[in-house]
């Protein structure tokens, strides 16, 4: 009997011995970093099909031909002449073709070149230009309500534009091409099927990204630096663009490259009021000037290092 | 074999219950049968009169300590509103400032041209060190709700975030990069859409409670009082039964227990109406008010972010302007006279530190706007240098940076001022109430020893 109790009494005291009493707090529970998106940062966002109607208007580079440097009474140079300062909308955030320079605090690039050269032509002093710093899509709308004479913003000439607005005759030929970080060998859109690819929204390379053949997955942003944080930040596999654009990321970011084929065309040219006809012929003087003079040194200066040379390329007129 | 025992049992077991149910019976006679004895000396005078004796010593002890022990929860939970409650909201709000202040002091700093200023660097890093150490202030709270150490969570885990991408935003800026306000802008970003807003709730909150704390602080001792009235009424009823009795119109012990009651809650009503006199101004003259200045303070440092980043965006920073303007006419009106700095301003009592220091506001409120409009002036006109040193040159007595600097000095001194109002009114508030529970304590055994008495007296004529 009493040997049957220890027994019992053992047993109880075994298993409150062995029993665990449940487990202390978990004072860290698995507990995952989420990275940061730069402000409106977007994957896959809805695309506007980019009126491809207006493509007919036949050569859109085909520009007025120029008349000289004369600026007679009367004419939109003559009025710039009287306000004493040109007012060319550009941008500050592209590297290498406009933007501005912490240290000096003033504007540079190829772009900035070019305006300074059409100053320049004006007054015989580069320096009276007053910048305005505007987005891609603003380009348009300052033109229209006389906010600034002239655009000198990586501007693509096309058709669609044609509409609304005039263009010098092409200062630059761009192409969307890719770039992507060194060590993840890709080498073109090609190899980025399923992979997030940045682009600006509203832009076409974000349009030419969701319509590639081999289907990247669309990233929108605000700014083209945003696509380079979201690059650096692993968030994406590649950023598409026009090759100037990425050459100025890749001098900002030594680990990446620029690969790929140029698979569009795109030429910048100046944007000009739709009435402004005579500051047209005037800007293509300028520009004739510019390709035979300066342009070779102002091109050394800021693409040659990231795309290697280059040469002006030839205006074509109506 | 086995049956007949089985049987046995079951047997022999309904016995116990028997006698079990027997001696719960006489449990349950007993407080019957002592009612029964009590009733039959109740039915006789001098039985009836102990009995009352022991009714009224009992109610004067419950009512003594009732008294007393509402009156220390009263003090116990003033004590915590300044000790604890009050400073905790302070230092949620010091989180959400330094924070504000950190965002809108990186902004400024990136847009200096050439070396960084080392007096802006200083203020970020001081921000930075600040919100910190008021964090952790924040987080010590032992009575904190699952939503606001959620709250806590969201801060302590994202700011480490913000100022690497800060550091990042930095080092390409000094290489001249564009990237770097790219940086910035997602700092910013994440400042404002995460971090901020955890703090804002967390402030939010502990200002809720601080107000609920008032509030309990303030409220009537229902319970105390019914005590007390009932013991007062059963004196009364006494005397009167007595004087019936024994047609002597007073008895000496009975009136001195009447007495002691009624200085206590004499006592009780003129300090409790002190009382909650002054913890309704410490919240009219001080929580409110710090808490519609901080709400300023904070609408000024996030508009000076926006008008910061508008310049560090470089023509793509449209979203700020318009928030600046939503803020801006929150904080002050359209022209500087309206807005959140009004209403402090009208509740302000003329002549009072807080007044002339909310009205100094106002007038850097107004400089603060003319000289942002100036700013984005010279922006739109393409003058983006001028536009830039306008916005943050510290030494520029007509620039934003001058005005919004006054501005943000006067809202702080405002705030310690109220601050101040809230504590001295609270400290007052509990100083009334001193002595009230111990005194109803000593009243209450003057009470009782003179019911003691009163009846002892009366017994004493039956012998």
């Amino acid at each position: 009997m009493s040997r049957r109790l220890l027994a019992v009494l053992a047993g109880a005291l075994l298993l409150a011995g062995c029993g665990s009493a449940g487990e202390p707090p978990n004072l860290t529970p698995r507990v995952t970093a989420e990275r940061p998106t730069p402000a409106n940062a977007e994957v896959s966002p809805e695309i506007d099909d980019v009126g491809s109607a207006a493509d007919d208007c036949g050569d859109p580079t085909a520009s007025l031909r120029p008349k000289g440097l004369a600026t007679p009474r009367g004419s939109t140079m003559a009025e710039i002449k009287k306000r004493g300062i040109l007012r060319v909308g550009v941008d500050q955030n592209t590297f290498l073709f406009g933007f501005r320079n912490p240290t000096t605090g003033t504007l540079e690039g190829f772009d900035i070149a070019i305006a300074q050269e059409i100053a320049d032509a004006l007054f015989g002093d580069p320096n009276r230009v007053r910048f305005k710093a505007i987005t891609s899509q603003q380009r348009i709308d300052v033109l229209r309500d006389g906010a600034v004479d002239i655009v000198v913003r990586t501007m693509t000439i096309n058709c669609e534009r044609r509409e609304l607005i005039e263009f010098s005759s092409v200062y630059f030929v761009a192409g969307q091409r890719v770039l992507v970080t060194k060590r993840s060998g890709y080498t073109g859109l090609d190899d980025l099927a399923g992979k997030r690819v940045c682009a600006t929204t509203g832009s076409t390379s974000l349009v030419n990204i969701a319509t590639a053949p081999s289907q990247p997955v669309p990233v929108a942003v605000d700014n083209w630096s945003d696509c380079l944080v979201l690059l650096q930040q692993g968030q994406v596999e590649a950023i598409s663009t026009d090759d100037t654009i990425l050459a100025g990321m890749a001098q900002q970011d030594p680990t990446t490259h620029v690969v790929g084929p140029r698979f569009t065309s795109e030429p910048y040219g100046v944007g000009i009021p739709k009435e402004d006809t005579d500051m047209v012929r005037y800007v293509n003087a300028v520009l004739q000037e510019v390709r035979e003079d300066t342009w070779q040194a102002e091109y050394d200066r800021w693409i040659e290092p990231a795309l290697g040379p280059g040469t002006p390329p030839e205006p074509t007129y109506e | 074999m086995r049956d007949t025992a089985d049987r046995a049992r079951s047997q022999a077991v309904p016995q116990e219950p028997d006698d079990a149910r027997s001696l719960l019976a006489a449990l349950i006679a007993l407080p019957g049968s002592g009612l029964r004895s009590v009733i039959r000396s109740a039915a006789m005078t001098p039985g009836r009169l102990t009995i009352i004796a022991i009714g009224l010593a009992v109610l004067t002890a419950l009512a003594s300590i009732t008294a007393s022990l509402a009156v220390r929860d009263r003090s116990d939970t003033m004590a915590e509103l300044t000790e604890r409650r009050e400073p905790l909201a302070a230092a949620a709000q010091q989180v959400y400032r330094a924070l504000s202040d950190a965002d809108a002091t990186a902004a400024s700093a990136f847009l200096a041209t050439g070396e960084e200023p080392a007096e802006l660097r200083q203020r970020y890093e001081d921000d930075i060190a600040m919100a910190g150490s008021s964090l952790s202030k924040a987080a010590s709270d032992p009575a904190a709700t699952l939503r606001m150490t959620a709250q806590i969570d969201v801060i302590s885990q994202q700011l480490p975030v913000y100022t690497g991408l800060v550091e990042t935003a930095r080092a390409n800026n000094r290489q001249g990069f564009p990237v770097g306000a790219s940086y910035l802008r997602e700092a910013s970003a994440l400042m404002r859409s995460v971090i901020l807003p955890a703090a804002e709730e967390l402030y939010r909150t502990d200002t809720e409670r601080v107000a609920e704390q008032q509030d309990d602080a303030g409220g009537f001792p229902v319970l105390a009082m019914l005590v007390v009235v009932a013991l007062l009424a059963a004196l009364v009823s006494t005397q009167r039964y007595l004087t019936r009795r024994t047609n002597r119109v007073l008895n000496v012990g009975l009136v001195l227990a009447t007495v002691a009651i009624g200085i206590g809650v004499l006592w009780s009503v003129a300090a409790l109406t002190v009382q909650s006199v002054l913890i309704g101004a410490g919240k009219d003259d001080g929580t409110e008010q710090v808490d519609l200045l901080v709400k300023a303070r904070i609408a000024a440092l996030k508009a000076r972010a926006d008008e910061t980043l508008t310049l560090v965006a470089r023509g793509d920073g449209g979203g700020y302007e318009q928030e600046f303007i939503l803020l801006s006419s929150r904080l002050a009106g359209d022209d500087g006279s309206g807005g959140w700095l009004a209403e402090v301003k009208a509740t302000a009592t003329d002549g009072t530190r807080l007044a002339s220091e909310v009205s100094a506001a106002q007038d850097s409120a107004v400089q603060w706007l003319r000289a942002h409009a100036d700013v984005r002036e010279l922006d739109n006109a393409g003058d983006y240098g001028d536009a830039v040193r306008l916005a943050i040159d510290g030494g520029n007595p007509d620039g934003a940076a001058v005005a919004f600097v006054a501005l943000d000095d006067h809202l702080r001194a405002a705030i310690d001022e109220a601050r101040q109002s809230f504590f001295d009114d609270t400290t007052a508030a509990s100083r009334a109430l001193t002595l009230l529970a111990p005194g109803w304590i000593v009243l209450g055994v003057v009470a009782a020893l003179g019911v003691g008495a009163g009846i002892r007296e009366r017994l004493r004529e039956y012998r």
